[in-house]
């Protein structure tokens, strides 16, 4: 998948609904309410942070490209698709930004650095340099070699076999896997750089990190099968156990205590509006979450029903059709959309 | 005491480099030593022993993350165990680990800025310091090339330490900036250690060309037919990245590498450079630290660098084994404009100093907004601290006309007629007593001596992942 292709994917979801840096928002991770409700309305979850670091001038550049081939027109405040990028069909993503939350970083130094120090260490390099220099992975790492018996070179085999057959169990195609190899150092084989890595796959920059992380994610989904005892152990800790955002937890904690969103505003020291957010982002992620405290079952259908009818997820067009909605509830029904009551 | 045997019981060596024994005797006895030891010339050791012949820790300020980082990374690989670095890069359980448990270990190391905040300056308090090591010493002169004003609280943080012996490190220092080390860090009497200068087995050569097109050429020629390993450095980031893109395309394995690229696509460039994947490094000044690669041939300054002490820094990555090696100083007309830019570019302007003067908020803020650079703030803040609105001003300035001072060597190093190798000894206060019999471009030079022809590669087919990993781990 290209960067062109996550852009096209998430503005034909919130087509005419969103500003066109909506998508830069959501590719960055950002935890505002806004983002977070986006992602379970136009279903985006693959997308979440996937790239942290994403450089707007970097950004900037491939919109105006998507603009320059005509595939995206502004309307006003928000951006369109055209016909030509309607018809344009995107690969399905293999990423799951929602569920990693860029914790492939740490799967891959791990890797990297008990790769290294296998290729090393069997061929009789004592001493060298580690090419992750985090204190925390290195002690992880370290903790882990001593656990698989890394001297033995039967153990070494089973890793470098573990390796490989999962890898290429992942669905991803031959270049996604040839980079994040490439990423990979050992004895005399140093990793390659982004750059050098873009040129010899002429791509840009972006487009090779993102198939990186793809083919990341999609490892580690296979990895979560447990068929691979060595490889899945680098899971560790590395899979969010709730993909809730901190401080909604903390809401959450609260609301499970039977505090109201008022006494939980003022308990926490935030705006109202803020812990809405929180209960917005509940309801998108938790089935059981019990939206009649809220509104009652007609209102909350009739929500529904208009936002179908007009095809449209807009807060102020389905308040305009029933004034007696608060703009809080319209969220809350939305974020729970699909889900039948 | 028999220091060559705890060195080789310690490290497995059998002998000291030159100035090692001599520093480690001063300290052992209880002095306080300015050791001027060129890069390369095992300045660590000059502690590293110390720390097991001494009860209590070392404690060792270190001015940049990324050094500091390696000489942690260096001192591991030695088989030392007992080393914290802390900086603000640490993530909070980290650090408050490291400070929990701060009087376990040998070496401690620090930045600047962490030594004066008052949580970490009391546990220093509590700690039994034996030996105070200042790196990068130079970085304390405002007059030097690199000055950190952060590294001027060294001297506030001394008393709270208890006056511990202090060890200041330099690979570079003019007379000059020597007795401002003294001066800064109060050293009554310090044993002053010179290591010569001088490289006997680095030749100088200067060339020039009409305009930047024909010294583009020559540098492609000559890549294309001599071998390397070499470091050819650039003024800017975007040179470095434009250079390194050229000479790939004419079938050089080459790299660039600068401040700017991500950490774990430099440590990719030296991983390369050092397994001689790679023929030459593009690189802007940022590259040196931290690369051991004894056998480095060749050092080419594209561009003309910006101060004598850096140059001379820059070509003292080569030749580190003593083979002899060549450095290349490029110039073109009009070269010196580009010189002066990057001079001055780097020192906070009166608008800058007067916004942050008159902030009264976050003045992180001012960097956001881009109305304040962010090196300049750090160099403000502190002045703020210590002097008025107009005698930072004044102060600045006077850094100004200091840079203007060392553009004039530079340039003057660019139009010498004379010997090269005593002109930069010269700026150093040093005198040459010894000639090698191949020296400098106007003093006998045969380049013959310094260059191999060079073997056209293969440029490799893109290899599949599995080939890839059985190379990798070929177990």
């Amino acid at each position: 998948m290209l960067f062109e292709d996550i852009l096209i994917t998430i503005l034909k979801a919130v087509d005419g609904e969103r500003t066109i840096s909506s998508p830069y928002h959501l590719i960055k991770g950002k935890k505002s309410g806004q983002t977070i409700q986006d992602i379970g309305y136009y279903k985006l979850h693959p997308y979440f942070g996937v790239m942290p670091k994403l450089e707007k001038k970097v950004y900037d550049k491939a919109v105006q490209k998507l603009f320059e081939q005509g595939f995206i027109i502004t309307d006003g405040q928000v951006v369109r698709m055209t016909e030509a990028s309607m018809a344009l069909q995107t690969p399905v993503p293999l990423l799951n930004g929602w569920k990693y939350r860029g914790k492939e970083q740490l799967f891959m130094a791990r890797l990297s650095l008990i790769v290294q120090s296998l290729s090393q260490i069997h061929q009789n390099q004592r001493a060298f340099d580690p090419v992750v220099i985090a204190e925390d992975i290195q002690q992880w790492v370290k903790k882990y070699l001593h656990k698989i018996n890394y001297r033995d070179a039967e153990s070494c085999r089973n890793f470098k076999t573990e390796l490989a057959v999962s890898l290429s169990k992942v669905d991803v195609d031959a270049a996604g896997k040839r980079i994040v190899v490439q990423r990979l150092s050992g004895f005399k084989i140093g990793g390659l750089t982004w750059e050098q890595i873009a040129a010899a796959e002429r791509l840009e920059v972006i487009d090779i990190k993102l198939q990186a992380i793809e083919t990341l994610h999609a490892w580690m989904d296979v990895l979560e099968t447990r068929q691979f005892p060595m490889m899945s152990e680098l899971l560790d800790g590395v899979i969010q156990q709730s993909s809730l955002t901190e401080t909604a937890r903390r809401t959450e904690y609260y609301f499970r205590n039977g505090r109201s969103l008022e006494e939980i505003a003022a308990l926490r020291g935030l705006k109202t509006s803020t812990i809405e957010d929180h209960f917005v982002e509940l309801a998108m992620n938790d089935p059981g979450f019990d939206i009649l405290a809220f509104m009652d079952g007609s209102l909350y259908s009739k929500i529904i029903a208009v936002s179908h009818s007009r095809n449209t997820k807009r807060l102020r067009d389905i308040k305009e059709a029933i004034p007696e909605a608060g703009y809080f509830q319209i969220r809350l029904a939305l974020a729970t959309k699909g889900e039948t009551l | 005491m028999n220091l060559e045997k705890t060195l080789f019981d310690t490290y497995g060596f059998t002998s000291f480099r030159p100035g090692q024994k001599e520093v480690i005797e001063k300290i052992l006895g209880g002095q306080d030593v300015i050791a001027l030891l060129p890069t390369g010339m095992g300045k660590s050791m000059c502690y590293q022993l110390p720390a097991h012949l001494m009860e209590g820790s070392v404690l060792v300020v270190s001015p940049l993350l990324s050094l500091m980082q390696d000489q942690v990374a260096q001192l591991k690989k030695m088989g030392e165990k007992s080393v914290a670095a802390i900086n603000s890069f640490l993530d909070p359980a980290e650090r408050s680990n490291i400070l929990h448990n701060l009087n376990t270990y040998r070496f401690i190391f620090i930045s600047p800025e962490m030594l004066v905040q008052p949580y970490i300056k009391n546990k220093l308090m509590g700690l039994n310091i034996s030996l105070l090591v200042a790196d990068e010493a130079h970085c304390i002169s405002q007059w030097g090339f690199d000055f950190r004003p952060d590294y001027l609280r060294i001297a506030e943080i001394m008393p709270a330490l208890g006056h511990p012996r202090v060890l200041a490190l330099t690979a570079t220092a003019t007379a000059k900036v020597t007795e401002e080390i003294k001066q800064y860090l109060k050293l009554s009497e310090p044993f002053i250690y010179t290591h010569p200068m001088d490289r006997k087995n680095i030749a100088y050569d200067i060339k020039k060309f009409e305009n930047g097109k024909e010294k583009l050429e020559w540098l492609s020629t000559f890549v294309a037919a001599n071998k390397g390993p070499g470091i050819i450095y650039a003024g800017t980031r975007k040179k470095s990245q434009e250079l390194s893109n050229l000479l790939s395309l004419s079938g050089i394995r080459t790299a660039f590498y600068h401040g700017g690229m991500e950490h774990q696509d430099r440590i990719f460039v030296q991983q390369q450079f050092q397994n001689g994947e790679l023929e030459w490094v593009c690189s802007t000044n940022a590259f040196g630290m931290g690369v051991h690669i004894p056998d480095i041939g060749h050092v080419i300054h594209f561009q003309v660098p910006t101060s004598i002490e850096g140059y001379v820094q820059e070509v003292g990555r080569a030749g580190r084994n003593g083979d002899p090696a060549l450095a290349t100083l490029l110039y073109a007309a009009g070269d010196e404009d580009l010189l002066a830019n990057l001079v001055l570019d780097d020192l906070p302007t009166n608008h800058e100093i007067r916004e942050v003067y008159q902030n009264e908020g976050d003045p992180a803020q001012l960097v956001d907004q881009g109305i304040v650079r962010e090196t300049s703030l750090r160099v403000i803040s502190y002045w703020k601290n210590h002097l008025s609105e107009q005698d930072t001003i004044i102060q600045i300035a006077q850094q100004k006309n200091e840079k203007i001072k060392q553009s004039a060597k530079i340039r003057k190093l660019i139009n010498l007629e004379s010997c090269v190798r005593e002109y930069v000894l010269e700026c150093f206060d040093q005198q040459l007593h010894i000639k090698p019999e191949n020296c400098c471009i106007n003093d006998h030079l045969n380049f013959a001596d310094f260059l191999t022809h060079r073997e056209t590669v293969d440029i490799q087919v893109l290899d599949t992942w599995e080939s890839r990993l059985n190379a990798i781990l070929p177990c």
